[in-house]
């Protein structure tokens, strides 16, 4: 039963550390709903980087670049080209999902590489994700760089007129947002399941936004909503563990995804959604254009 | 009033020109300010007055012109670049973060604010500043729980953070109760005794021009058209000067003999977006004929009542009866055909559909009609002929019902809505800052299409910012202070005076 | 934004006013690079583009194989087009079409089971009555599974995009336990495809083509009146361009939000009953049925291209399915990796958001003063001539 919860911590730290990423990109105001493509794409470099080269090392970093240059792809749409993002994110999904197929195709199946350590018997991800959590809530909340990225987000007219530069907060903002996603992919296609195959995410990246959204941009609830998932999946792929031999294993698989579907629908609540828009960040989505 | 021995020449303005295409927003204008004094700036909506502001402190580049500071020669490249060298600026509209707190938002961006946040020495000084300028506020709050007023001191005290000496104030009395205008220019007169901070001021409130300001300099269609001392001047002086012609200052009053009561509101409570009560046990009723004038400051309930009154808003604790009907509950489709019309406040993101042309901007209000929308295909042909039956009416300047709304300017967006909910002859009007942002010629059609509205027996309610407005056209004035009724007056025994301290909860009146 | 390089100033401007066919050239050119950039794969495959290219033309459009199969993949590409286009209209994102097609695919095969389809291919069954039950059933899944995320989206605003993500994963696997090992939709060679059915209720043909086909091009020009004349379209067209207004207005949200997911989902549907009971050779859930659900992205990209409009998506849906399948067919001929058609999807959404996104700038270059300068217009074709000041 321990290693359930081992393996779910893993999940739950690419769920974790991918939201993440999204939920500062979001304080700053921009919205990437193509996190799957993000992940898909770093994913797919960096375990094409890990199985050449046979280190870790040069997969993770391949995986972060990967990241951060998608990130900033999303970004030069949004920001400097002020396109409508949910049009750059599903751009962003397509893109990685369609070109992964392609160029990860003849690396079909496992990594091959011995199992990354673990820290102390739990997934070194998980640590790193939680370390990552109270590291971004500080800085959010408590330094002045964290207040600029956040005004950015709330109003950007009122940060620019503050002397701060919207443009280049949120491009810092899709980097930083780029990489973790990019980490996020990497922990999924390196370590939590090593094994490529395509269109290997089967949705994570959108339940990584969906819990972004749920988490009221929180970064302690984020990774408090992955454990969650974590566990979630764990289960439909073992399920004998709680409910042996009713269902076929197919059906097993299609329901942590209806499950995820109840979970949105138990929390919104009528007092979720008020408080939802409350901490709301007002500018989110919304291109901001210099007067002048 | 203002300081003494109006001195040295702080800011000079010569000959700034600036052009928006074919339009010339300001034509060499010319302004002096001078330390200690207030200096205010008049001029109708598109005198350019805001664009003057604008490049003053740095938003925007003059095409021609110079700016001296302090004698030296200036070029602002950035509101940043202009701070730096002290001159700050307060909207009209509030440019804080709601959800950050007041000390949050004085401190954002300033270079003295340190990488990891230290709120506490900040706060010391920024303490220390409200002192010396008698400001008092919560620095914890956070702004969305303050009022307009001390939002607006936060702005200025933040300006003042930032080591600006000379500050321009943009429209600062529009959102305020007559009490709250007292205490900032008060406020502003201890600051240009103080260290000589000048303050140029924005305003079209002329009373407040005569009492407290020293100088006033009045721009009309991007000129300087008159430069004077307030002492030499009067309402009349100033207002036609701001006009260029002769100014009726009163509009005709109607007497009407009031039906039977077409709206009944009983101990309505209805919540806001952050879930808190915005309207708390309200109770009126309206006749047909009569004009109900809600006065307030904004933010006090009066948007809220309007919406739950629309349908747009749901409706906690009590009744709203329409003709005897009692739509509490009934969907916004239902309201409309009982009898309901609604101008909202937004005519730009709810009154209208920029993109649509006018004719589908008509039918918003008309989709839902079976002679327009027959077996559910529309009439687009019976549109047509309402909408320019609509154009003509209310002497709409557009290029065709085919024109986009975004085409048109606000006053005449204001036009086509006042007109597409008028024509369905509602029994019971909802007019929301009806002339809001609108020039005074077309303020005026507006005001008289209401006035027409209330001899043919309709029942209006009209919620405004403009007291002179609610004044001249009401027949009965409810005051409304955080959600509740402070007083009911009739028109007869309204002044301004009282109906501002009702406003501000200074004062409650038996309702 | 301007740069100044020797003599010459360059002034890239937002445009004031972006005319339709300026979205056009972009589209055009988005499709023309993308192909050029995939190119790149069979360059390193040793052949040479252009000859490819020309193969892969030949092939989808002109070859007595080919075209057909052009035709049922467009047909296929267009219908899930419009499942796009109808809530996007609403303002809102469909991309559960995937789901929405094998809901309606099942259902359908449900139908056929029930009416003992399975057991031969040969089976006596009476097309008049099964066929019509068949899509009626299709088009009642699809479009309830589409109402789920337009429902909960209109009601609690769950974000559709999440919902209908996780219902095509869902329906997936329920496909895949419907087909495979001891599911009760699988076929005679277990080996994890759909039964066969049986000829009496294949879905009727014209000209060698399914109607599904002429339906669907009907049906663009039913919907395009649809969203323009009737009051629903209206309504639908206001809550997408403001769903205030819309409020203001009287319309519903979670109404027109479920409304426009059942059309969507409709259509997703009939996209699925078009392919799996229509097209001939295929009268089955195929093995590879994982890869029509990724098909169903070309309806995206379609849509987008399109901006929202059900008649231009008709060329768009018969170049995508035409090149999709000729690369396919390359692929194989070449024995290139897998995945060229999914390369080529990725990188024309890219580039389509990308040319989209520049078409909205206007760059223009001046040359520094000592005659009267003259600007001549880049981008476009555009050329005027002004002063050189401002």
């Amino acid at each position: 039963m321990s290693s359930l919860l081992v393996i779910s911590l893993a999940a739950a730290a690419v769920f974790a550390i991918a939201a993440l990423g999204e939920l500062l990109e979001q304080r700053a105001g921009i919205l990437n709903v193509g996190l799957e493509g993000v992940m898909l794409l770093s994913g797919t470099f960096g375990f094409i980087a890990a199985k050449t080269s046979g280190s870790y090392l040069q997969g993770f970093t391949i995986a972060i670049l990967t990241g951060a240059l998608v990130g900033l792809l999303h970004g030069f749409f949004s920001i400097t080209l002020g396109s409508n993002q949910v049009v750059n994110g599903m751009a962003i999904w397509i893109l990685g999902f369609g070109l992964t197929t392609y160029i990860g195709y003849p690396y079909t199946g496992p990594l091959g590489l011995k199992p990354f350590p673990t820290l102390g018997g739990l997934p070194t991800f998980f640590v790193v994700a939680l370390v990552l959590a109270v590291a971004i809530w500080f800085l959010l909340f408590k330094t002045h760089l964290g207040l600029k990225l956040r005004s950015v987000g709330e109003n950007p007219s009122v940060a620019e007129a503050s002397g701060i530069s919207v443009t280049g907060m949120r491009y810092l903002a899709a980097a930083l947002a780029g990489m973790l996603v990019g980490l996020g992919g990497a922990v999924y296609s390196l370590v939590y399941n090593p094994v490529w195959s395509y269109n290997y995410l089967q949705g994570w990246g959108f339940i990584a936004l969906a819990l972004v959204f749920f988490s009221l941009w929180n970064p302690f609830l984020v990774v408090a909503g992955a454990i969650f998932f974590g566990i979630l999946w764990q289960l439909s792929l073992y399920p004998e563990l709680l409910f042996p031999n009713i269902f076929s294993r197919y059906i097993w698989r299609a329901m942590p995804f209806v499950i995820t579907i109840l979970v949105f629908i138990l929390l919104s609540t009528r007092w979720f959604r008020l408080r939802w828009g409350a901490t709301k960040p007002e500018a989110l989505g919304i291109a901001y254009e210099r007067q002048g | 009033m203002g300081g003494d021995g109006a001195g040295r020449i702080v800011l000079e303005a010569r000959g700034i020109t600036k052009r928006f295409g074919t339009v010339v927003a300001n034509d060499h204008v010319d302004l002096t300010i001078r330390a200690g004094e207030l200096h205010a700036i008049l001029g109708e909506n598109g005198a350019g007055k805001t664009t003057l502001m604008r490049i003053l402190f740095g938003e925007l580049q003059p095409d021609e012109g110079e700016i001296y500071l302090n004698g030296q020669r200036v070029h602002f490249r950035s509101p940043r670049d202009a701070l730096r060298q002290g001159i700050g600026m307060v909207h009209q509209e509030r440019k804080l973060i709601p959800a950050h707190t007041a000390l949050e938002n004085i401190v954002l961006g300033h270079p003295k604010t340190r990488p990891i946040l230290n709120l506490k020495e900040a706060e010391r000084d920024v303490q220390a500043l409200c002192e010396r300028y008698g400001f008092r506020i919560p620095l914890h709050a956070k702004v969305w729980q303050l009022s307009e007023g001390e939002k607006q001191i936060v702005e200025i005290i933040k300006e003042l953070y930032h080591g600006a000496r000379i500050l321009i104030l943009d429209e600062p009395t529009s959102v305020l109760s007559p009490p709250e205008i007292v205490k900032l220019l008060e406020s502003l007169t201890k600051m240009a005794k103080e260290d000589l901070a000048v303050i140029p001021f924005i305003t079209h409130k002329l009373p407040v021009v005569l009492e407290y300001c020293d100088r006033v300099t009045i721009l009309r269609r991007g000129r300087v058209v008159a430069e004077m001392e307030t002492r030499q001047a009067t309402e009349q002086t100033l207002a036609s000067a701001m006009v260029g012609r002769e100014v009726m200052l009163q509009l005709e009053r109607v007497e009407v003999p009031l039906g039977e009561p077409v709206v009944q509101v009983q101990d309505l409570w209805v919540r806001d977006d952050r879930g808190l009560f915005a309207v708390q046990g309200l109770s009126f009723e309206i006749r047909a004929g009569e004009i109900f004038g809600i006065a307030g400051v904004a933010g006090n309930g009066q948007e809220p009542l309007a919406e739950a009154l629309a349908g747009l808003r749901p409706v906690e604790r009590g009744s709203i009866t329409l003709s005897g009907r009692d739509i509490t509950r009934a969907p916004v489709l239902e309201r409309w055909r009982q009898g309901l019309g609604y101008i909202p406040t937004e005519r730009r993101d709810v009154g209208s559909i920029p993109s649509f042309s006018l004719v589908d901007n008509v039918l918003l209000n008309y989709h839902f009609e079976p002679e327009f929308s027959q077996w559910g295909v529309l009439a687009t042909g019976r549109a047509r002929a309402l909408t320019e039956r609509i154009l003509q009416e209310y002497s709409v300047v557009a290029a065709g019902p085919d024109a986009p709304a975004r085409s048109l300017s606000g006053g005449n967006l204001q036009k086509v809505i006042l007109g597409r909910v008028l024509s369905r002859r509602p029994r019971f009007l909802i007019a929301c800052l009806p002339t809001h942002g609108l020039d005074v010629g077309a303020a005026e059609f507006v005001q008289q299409r209401l006035l027409d509205a209330k001899r043919e027996g309709m029942a209006i309610l009209l919620i405004s910012e403009d007291l002179d407005e609610i004044l001249a056209l009401s027949d009965r004035i409810a005051a409304i202070y955080e959600g509740q009724f402070t007083g009911i007056v009739s028109a007869r025994e309204a002044t301004k005076e009282l109906v501002g301290e009702l406003m501000a909860g200074l004062r409650r009146e038996r309702v | 934004m301007r740069a100044v390089i020797g003599n010459y100033t360059i002034r890239i401007e937002r445009r004031a006013d972006l005319r339709w066919w300026h979205t056009v050239v972009a589209s055009v050119l988005a499709i023309l690079v993308s192909l050029f950039l995939v190119g790149f794969a069979f360059l390193r495959a040793g052949a040479d583009p252009l000859e490819v290219y020309r193969e892969i033309i030949a092939y989808a459009f002109v070859s007595s194989f080919g075209l057909p199969q052009t035709i049922n993949r467009a047909t296929f590409v267009l219908l899930a087009a419009f499942a796009l286009i109808v809530p996007l209209r609403a303002g809102l994102w469909n991309i559960g079409m995937p789901g929405q097609l094998y809901a309606a695919t099942l259902a359908a095969f449900g139908v056929a089971y029930a009416f003992g389809a399975k057991a031969s291919v040969n089976a006596q069954l009476n097309g008049a009555i099964v066929i019509p039950l068949m899509v009626i059933a299709g088009l009642i899944a699809s479009g309830l599974y589409g109402a789920i995320a337009g429902f909960l989206r209109g009601r609690l605003q769950v974000n559709e995009i999440v919902t209908t993500m996780m219902l095509n994963w869902a329906m997936l696997w329920i496909v895949a336990h419907m087909i495979r090992e001891g599911g009760p939709f699988m076929g005679r060679t277990a080996e994890g495809e759909g039964f066969t059915l049986p000829t009496a209720i294949r879905m009727p043909q014209i000209l060698g083509l399914p109607l599904t086909v002429y339906a669907a091009v009907l049906l663009a020009l039913v919907l395009t009146w649809f969203l323009a004349k009737t009051t629903l379209g209206y309504r639908i067209r206001t809550f997408g361009e403001s769903p205030r207004a819309a409020e203001y207005a009287g319309i519903d949200a979670t109404r027109i939000s479920t409304l426009v997911f059942v059309l969507g989902g409709m259509f997703a549907g009939l996209a699925g009953l078009h392919y799996f009971t229509g097209v001939p050779g295929v009268y089955k859930i195929p093995k590879n049925y994982g890869e029509f659900a990724d098909f169903s992205f070309y309806g995206l990209i379609t849509g987008l291209i399109a901006r929202n409009n059900p008649i231009a998506a008709i060329p768009v849906a018969i170049l995508f399915g035409g090149v999709s399948g000729g690369a396919r067919f390359m692929q194989g001929k070449l024995r290139l990796a897998f995945g060229i058609d999914y390369a080529l999807l990725g990188v024309l959404m890219i580039m389509m958001v990308a040319f989209q996104a520049l078409a909205q700038y206007s760059v223009r270059i001046e040359r520094a003063v000592t005659a009267p300068a003259r600007q001549v217009g880049l981008e476009r074709g555009e050329s005027r001539v002004e002063s050189p000041r401002h």
